[in-house]
């Protein structure tokens, strides 16, 4: 009988000890360095607050949060629009359930390719000399290329949402699915037009998805330093891009001190919408 | 409602354009890269085509301007494939674990959910450290795996939730009733019925390791991956090559997910067959 | 067959955490005999169940079976084969293979088993599905699949968890009669849980009635029906109406009880009771005449009609008392039609006091759940 209590405590083993050693140790690694000296060339241990003070006490971190917000945010939002509205027409409109798996299937792919691909893949389309530049000067809508396509924000939140949108898409997908069609019909039968049904059941029904898209979402966006280096030309930087400079130039205790700051904000916010929702009961439905 | 199928009204095709148009918002710049990959060999990095050729395709093997592509390529498939192996695996039984609740299983699942939240590279740092404070060196086979299974098991965990969602607990009861051992419960009944669905879970172990890159670049010591050396590319490589690997890694990317999907279908199949 | 399989429970408790899911139950039942286990959903029934396969330990007192104590007989070792509610068919595996897994895990080689389990699925006229998977079988299918999966063991007990509960009310009778039907031919002991109280009436030798983790009644369905122990079992199986009374007379070869509104009930078996103790009788709705002219004052009940409904061979007349409880008579619908009572209409009905039957156990729980 007590073997029997055991078992589950074996077969969680595995992934207990690899995450354990593989998250929960570097991650509080990363806690302790925050408080180290460093001068570029290695590091003392030590505990001291300099690493925040200095960080607070600086502007540039402020705005380097703020313009991961923007980024976030705009990314939230068109990801919503775009993740809500193709679910709701896979769910609502593709009655046939053959279709309606290929057709998410044929969104998902993209998703098991390479990122960094699927991100340069813009430049030859967003480029000064690029397929949409071109294409416009010569149906004659313009005269010089757009400068403002590649190499700027909007590259980066295009790609954002280019590289994410899948990440929201699924969700809302999931948790519209499970919405019997019977309440639907209920709600015609009681008078409720289209938007009322959208408003007052199809929405609140599809929280779930929405809040682990925008986890998913806000989460890939404030963690990335990549898309933001390549795709604004070197001219905008987030959090972590910054954090990456402070990496490359050894300053370990630096950019730590400026990951546990991001980690408490982004933990905050995912913290805030697990409240708002319980996924993990959601999830078991 | 325009949802009844007999009549589709506006709503339906204005939500068709608008899902045709997501589509080719994904699809579109990579089908543009993979026809630049056979860009002529004076062509530049954008149309026109100047000719059609494989030369960017054969420089990628034979210049050394590129990097260690091939040892990257074989690093992020091995890489890929002990990961695909090791979340499988460990998923599978975590995944029978979470059906009862035990001590620490709150614990366990908020890391893994921590686990992919927290910035990659964070994560990349904190294991770098870790093991330089061990006085371990990094290996791309063993600190570089520890931060892709950092990535690959909690992804795995929350599918491997979803496929037990539709487990039925009474099968295993079923087999332990007919007096099968707990192993032969796990080959016989569990992981039969289960394998569709761990398939799912090792495709996922295994793309989201090939294209890891910021958990990568700190921890797999001096040796790159695959998407490392891509990465590096962005940044000095102007010529075609760049979508050269880009259609090759994808091209990588596409035949493993066939290969997953071919493999349920075939199974699906030969379950329903009369 | 019959020692062999005759199971005995002695003092069996289940705890889970601070519930007590089963509490010291003692039971035998003889072997051979079909045995249906009823109660509310919670009332540990299935739990017993559960532990008589081993899918449960026992967390305190024995279970034996066949005189062999199995406390450490691995499930699937002891003889049993349980049916699960849902069935839970392996969805991998053909019909043929789903029957022969427990042959399988015995080492036997594939053609013999196989050969076994085709023998088995003609036995359940299913051999022409053989080789299907699961899912493409109708429910009715599906449990003679599981039906034969349990049987090709040769247990000595064959435990069902609300076997008939998954299928439409025709299949559910025609596969009630085909059970006990198998019962007879094998001659082994059936357990079997349901909530239905017709099928365990219908179907058992001896009819289990549970009630919060403990055993209320267990007797023939003709005892339980007719003589139930509490107003419990009275409620729960149905068919009788519940009167509480204070006993006023002990001195005659039959008491006397006088209930709240002056009715007189005569109370034939009288052993160890006292003066003024408040008792409850049961009286069968079917044993009851109406429409007396005058209000008797003695072994009768009046009251408003609430509701008549008609049932084909009799009419169940609901009425309400003057001291507002629920008193039901089901008339003879020949007898009702030649004179029938209307909703608001004032009736009396009466009937022999011999009838009169003593429910000795207190429990008074109206066997609803969502009542508590």
């Amino acid at each position: 009988m007590s073997g029997s209590k055991l078992v589950p405590y074996v077969q969680a083993a595995p992934l207990a000890i690899i995450m354990f050693t593989m998250v929960g140790i570097p991650l509080i690694t990363v806690l302790v360095i925050s408080f180290w000296d460093s001068d570029g060339i290695s590091l003392y241990p030590m505990f001291r607050w300099e690493n925040y003070t200095e960080i607070l006490s600086r502007g540039l971190v402020y705005d380097l949060f703020l313009k991961t917000f923007i980024y976030a945010a705009i990314t939230l939002v068109l990801t919503i629009l775009i993740g809500f509205t193709c679910s709701y027409f896979l769910v609502f409109h593709v009655k046939n359930l053959k279709w309606q798996i290929a057709l998410l299937l044929l969104c998902t792919v993209p998703f098991w390719t390479s990122n960094i691909i699927r991100m340069v893949s813009w430049i030859p389309f967003l480029g000064r000399e690029g397929l949409f530049n071109s294409t416009l000067i010569q149906m004659g809508l313009i005269d010089a290329p757009l400068d403002f396509l590649l190499y700027s924000d909007f590259a980066v939140i295009l790609t954002y949402v280019h590289l994410f949108a899948l990440f929201m898409l699924v969700p809302i997908f999931n948790s519209m699915a499970k919405i019997n069609p019977n309440l639907i019909e209920a709600a015609q039968d009681a008078g409720a037009g289209s938007w009322m049904i959208l408003r007052d059941i199809i929405i609140p029904l599809s929280r779930t998805g929405i809040a682990l898209g925008s986890i998913f979402v806000l989460t890939l966006v404030m963690g990335d330093f990549f898309v933001v280096r390549v795709m604004s030309g070197g001219q905008s930087a987030s959090v972590v891009s910054a954090m990456k400079n402070n990496i490359d130039q050894l300053y370990y205790p630096q950019a730590s001190a400026m990951a546990i700051m991001l980690i408490a904000v982004v933990l905050l916010i995912v913290a805030a919408i697990l409240r708002v929702v319980d996924i993990r009961s959601e999830l078991a439905k | 409602m325009s949802a009844s199928n007999a009549k589709r009204g506006v709503s339906f095709y204005l939500l068709a354009a608008f899902f045709t148009l997501f589509v080719v918002f994904l699809y579109g710049p990579m089908l543009i890269i993979f026809v630049l990959s056979f860009q002529g060999e004076t062509g530049g990095l954008t149309f026109p085509m100047r000719g059609t050729s494989l030369h960017w395709f054969s420089d990628l093997f034979s210049s050394s301007r590129y990097g260690d592509l091939a040892g990257g390529f074989r690093r992020s498939t091995g890489l890929g494939l002990m990961s695909m192996t090791i979340t499988a695996v460990c998923c599978l039984f975590a995944g029978l674990a979470f059906r009862s609740r035990f001590w620490g299983s709150g614990t366990l699942f908020y890391l893994c959910i921590v686990s992919l939240v927290v910035p990659g590279i964070l994560l990349g740092l904190g294991i770098s450290q870790f093991f330089q404070i061990l006085g371990f060196r990094l290996q791309w086979w063993l600190s570089g795996l520890g931060a892709h299974l950092s990535w690959t098991l909690p992804f795995g965990l929350l599918i491997m939730f979803a496929v037990l969602n539709r487990y039925d607990n009474a099968w295993d009861e079923a087999a332990r009733d007919a007096g099968a051992t707990p192993r032969q419960i796990l080959g016989w009944v569990t992981v039969p019925i289960l394998f569709p669905g761990l398939i799912a879970v090792a495709l996922f172990g295994f793309t989201l390791s090939y294209d890891e890159l910021p958990r990568s670049i700190l921890t797999v010591g001096g040796k790159n991956t695959l998407p490392i050396e891509i990465s590096n590319m962005t940044t000095n490589v102007t010529t075609p090559a760049l979508y050269a690997i880009g259609t090759v890694t994808s091209f990588v990317s596409f035949a493993v997910i066939a290969l997953a999907f071919g493999l349920i279908a075939f199974i699906q199949k030969r379950r329903a067959r009369a | 067959m019959t020692d062999t399989s005759k199971i005995d429970i002695r003092g069996v408790t289940k705890n889970y955490g601070d519930v007590r899911a089963v509490n010291e139950v003692d039971l035998v039942i003889e072997g051979g005999s079909y045995c249906c286990m009823i109660g509310p959903s919670g009332c540990g029934k299935t739990t017993l169940l559960r532990m008589i396969a081993g899918h449960e330990t026992p967390s305190a007192g024995q279970i034996l079976i066949g005189a062999e104590d199995m406390a450490h007989a691995r499930t699937g070792n002891r003889g049993t084969a349980l049916m699960f509610q849902n069935y839970a068919l392996f969805p991998h595996l053909s019909l043929t293979d789903n029957v022969a897994f427990s042959l399988k895990v015995k080492g036997q080689p594939t053609a013999e088993r196989r050969e076994k389990a085709r023998e088995m699925l003609d036995r359940v006229q299913l051999l022409h599905l053989a080789d299907r998977v699961p899912s493409e079988l109708s429910g009715g299918q599906q449990q003679r699949v599981a039906l034969a999966r349990a049987l090709i063991t040769n247990p000595r007990v064959l435990l069902l968890d609300e076997p008939l509960s998954a299928l439409d009310e025709f299949l559910r009778l025609r596969m009630r009669v085909e059970l006990k039907r198998l019962q007879n031919e094998l001659g082994i002991t059936f357990v079997h849980v349901t909530h239905t109280q017709p099928e365990a009436i219908a179907l058992a030798d001896q009819v289990v009635v549970m009630d919060h983790g403990t055993v209320e009644q267990a007797a023939s369905p003709r005892e339980i029906y007719d003589r139930p122990f509490s107003p419990y079992i009275a409620r729960f199986m149905g068919g009788q109406n519940v009167l509480e009374a204070r006993v006023t007379a002990l001195n005659g070869e039959v008491g006397e009880a006088t209930g709240a509104n002056g009715v007189v009930y005569d109370v034939h078996d009288t052993a160890g009771l006292e003066m003024e103790q408040t008792i409850r009788l049961s009286i069968r709705r079917d044993k009851i005449a109406m429409k007396s002219a005058d209000r008797p004052d003695r072994n009768a009940a009046s009251g408003t009609v609430m509701n008549t409904e008609y049932q084909g061979t009799f009419v169940k007349v609901s009425l309400r008392t003057e001291t507002g409880e629920e008193f039901i008579v089901y008339q003879d619908d020949a007898e009702f039609f030649a004179n029938p009572s209307h909703v608001g209409e004032t009736v009396n009905a009466h009937w022999d006091g011999a009838l009169n039957h003593l429910l000795r156990g207190q429990n008074t729980s109206s066997g609803n759940p969502l009542e508590e």
